[in-house]
């Protein structure tokens, strides 16, 4: 694999040691093919459980938003049960379900093709962008445009700009409006709107198509959340606009936040298109491992994070269903351990710390 | 106002259908509710022999009555995944409407996803059917009738018989069954037999292929009537040539033995077709499925190549494929295959 000396100085000793790709593979496979066969009837009953719970919280935090005028507090119950209803729809079912997670269960509501999330973004454009380029090409710099999603500055593969020193505000902004940002994400890579048009960028979709949905399904969620349902509260619009107003922002913060952890602490590494060309299974795995991290936490931790908060057996194992990560975490630990490469884990604190170093230290040349 | 309730759960809640999206809810109180089927009940299951098993199912009070010879798609959840199977209903329409009741009749195949494991399903349980399906019904025809049947496709003529006995409408025109099957292995003889004692004009022979050979044999004594088919591809085969010979008319519904394959069989080289969208394409089982369609130019919306990000997913509607990373063979029946990993086993029809 090909490093230059920058990014070598950047890089953990560990990850200097190369593995052995072909018995990387292997074990890895072996880890994956022992949790595929126990998925079954528990899996399907977990995503059928947690889209009961979400109903569960969608409708009783659109209920308590309305009582508010009662008593202040149901409001704010309110406004946490219906986050909590985004989140789960976004993290533990949208995302998963969307990589195909459940596909295997043959119900036509609960597979990649059929789900449509409760956020801005459209599913098929963050299918093509997350799910193909994301997963196939996981930071390689130039082909993973979910790498500082054009806006950041997160490593010295990029060449400093000015913009990079108030970056952190950037991030800031970035978060408040995570949604919209994802939602933007394939027409800001396409340059739909501005900037230079590649010319040898083969598109599946045309730009009016990708204008169109990014319109139509933006502009729905425009009017569930702050025309349709305070129309309905009638004299408690306010009420209402403002609480789905900060559940969206709850939601936006967490998915931004568990997000970055997953992918731009301190030790995740990139890679250059070069290393991807012709490359093995062991070699892609070994990508993937390096390119993520997870954080540490609870149950139900693990469980609002959409299990991201083991971005790293997510990665390996894209289309296993999440839940099954907390059993295969420390065999992949075991494996990384063999092969002297880096876990990168830690608690959320750690990690979210890490994030933030790694955007200030790259506002500066 | 179905429509209309789809439409505000699309616009607003971002779900198909406004059944599906109360879906998981509905289960709560009311197990295996879903979206585009209908619900039964498990009555009774039990063995008519050894390969024979026999399934009564109650359907919910909206299920749209059958005609007889009719069949439905029956699934099951096995294992979390939803499992469907199509089975001819062995039971007349007005006995439906008397008893509220309509029974199944199967063989169980070793090897097969579904039957194996209809044993399992235990009385009171709720499975999911389809409306009923099919043209292959008592015929308007003002000829005699000759019903051959082959193994297990016995089923719809009980089914018809039933009725036709019943509603009194055999007692105008002769009837006559020719049941083919292995040797002990007939079943629903008891059932036959009344049939024939409460009606005169209706006769029938229990035939096994190595004691009185082929159907073939048989034919030639029915010239006159109106033929109905059911059994094995081979056997209607045999009946529509010979039907062609001597202009006799034909009705059938058959079902082709699906073929064994192999994970060796890919080694040589084999030719399928891959029917999609309507068109038709010759493909090869050394290349995957995406390959052939994008070297056939066809219209097919791709992504990895992998088989991680599942932008090349379609609805597979039959054939077997074989996936290419895991040797991991597929159902046959209908079924979401992604077409990167996908090589053709049989001929496969897909929906693009």
């Amino acid at each position: 694999m090909h490093e230059t000396q920058e990014t070598l100085a950047t890089q953990p000793t560990s990850a200097r040691k190369k593995p052995n790709y072909e018995i990387l593979a292997a074990q890895l496979d072996e880890i994956k093919a022992d949790i595929k066969q126990k998925v079954g009837a528990e899996d399907a009953a977990y995503i059928r459980r947690i889209i009961f719970i979400q109903r569960i919280c969608e409708w009783s935090g659109r209920i308590l938003l309305m009582l508010g005028f009662l008593q202040p507090l149901l409001w704010v119950a309110g406004v946490l049960s219906l986050a909590t209803a985004k989140i789960l729809d976004n993290m533990e079912i949208g995302h998963n379900v969307m990589h195909g997670q459940y596909d295997w269960m043959n119900d036509k509501h609960i597979n990649s093709k059929g789900y449509e999330w409760d956020i801005a973004c459209d599913g098929a454009s963050w299918n093509r962008v997350h799910n193909y380029e994301h997963h196939t090409y996981t930071n390689i710099i130039g082909k993973d445009r979910d790498f500082g999603y054009g806006l950041l500055r997160l490593s010295n593969d990029f060449r400093w700009r000015v913009k990079n020193l108030w970056q952190f505000a950037t991030y800031i902004v970035l978060s408040v409006l995570f949604q919209w940002g994802v939602s933007y994400h394939e027409m800001a890579a396409e340059r739909v709107f501005f900037g230079k048009k590649k010319d040898n960028r083969k598109n599946q979709v045309t730009h009016n198509e990708l204008k169109k949905r990014f319109f139509s399904k933006g502009a729905r969620q425009l009017v569930k959340d702050y025309v349709l349902f305070p129309l309905i509260a009638g004299p408690l619009f306010l009420w209402v606009f403002a609480g789905n107003l900060i559940a969206n922002l709850l939601r936006n913060l967490w998915t931004s936040t568990i997000i970055f952890c997953g992918h731009f602490t301190g030790d995740v590494e990139t890679f250059k298109e070069e290393d991807c060309k012709n490359e093995s299974r062991g070699q892609w795995y070994y990508r993937q491992a390096l390119g993520s991290s997870n954080i540490k936490g609870g149950n139900l931790f693990h469980v609002l994070t959409g299990h991201l908060s083991f971005q790293i057996e997510h990665h390996l194992f894209p289309d296993i269903p999440a839940r099954r990560y907390r059993e295969m975490a420390p065999k992949v630990q075991a494996v990384f351990k063999q092969h002297g490469m880096h876990y990168n884990t830690g608690g959320f604190l750690k990690q979210y710390a890490s994030v933030l170093k790694r955007i200030i230290r790259y506002s500066f040349p | 106002m179905r429509l209309l309730l789809d439409k505000f759960t699309d616009r607003i809640f971002h779900h198909g259908s406004w059944k599906g999206y109360w879906e998981v809810l509905m289960q709560q109180i009311k197990p295996a509710w879903r979206d585009g089927y209908f619900r039964a009940r498990v009555v009774t299951v039990k063995n008519l022999n050894t390969h024979i098993l026999e399934v009564v199912l109650e359907p919910d009070s909206s299920w749209p009555t059958h005609a007889a010879g009719q069949h439905i798609a029956l699934t099951i959840e096995l294992n979390g995944r939803l499992t469907t199977r199509v089975f001819t209903i062995a039971s007349g329409a007005n006995t439906h409407q008397r008893d509220k009741q309509i029974r199944l009749v199967t063989k169980v195949k070793a090897q097969g996803a579904l039957t194996p494991y209809l044993h399992t399903c235990v009385p009171n349980q709720w499975v999911n059917i389809s409306a009923p399906m099919g043209e292959f019904v008592w015929p308007q025809t003002e000829k005699p009738l000759l019903m051959i049947a082959g193994g297990s496709g016995i089923t719809p003529f009980i089914a018809m018989l039933d009725d036709a006995i019943n509603n009194a409408q055999v007692n105008q025109k002769a009837v006559h069954l020719l049941y083919f099957a292995k040797p002990n292995e007939h079943v629903l003889l008891e059932e036959l037999s009344t049939f024939s004692k409460r009606c005169e004009s209706f006769t029938y022979d229990t035939l096994t292929k190595q004691r009185d050979g082929d159907v073939e044999a048989h034919l030639s004594y029915f010239a006159d009537a109106h033929w109905l088919v059911c059994g094995p591809h081979a056997m209607f085969e045999q009946v529509e040539t010979y039907a062609k010979t001597i202009s006799a008319p034909v009705s059938s519904e058959h079902f082709a033995a699906l073929p064994v394959v192999s994970h060796t069989s890919l080694t040589e080289s084999e030719t399928f077709s891959l029917v999609h969208n309507g068109q038709s394409l010759t493909i090869d089982n050394q290349q995957t499925l995406l390959l052939q369609l994008q070297q056939a130019e066809q219209p097919v919306t791709y992504g990895c190549g992998m088989g991680i990000c599942h932008q090349c997913q379609c609805v597979k509607k039959r054939g077997v494929v074989r996936d290419t990373r895991t040797g991991e063979l597929s159902d046959s029946a209908e079924q979401l295959i992604q077409l990167c990993v996908s090589q053709a086993v049989t001929d496969v029809e897909i929906q693009l």
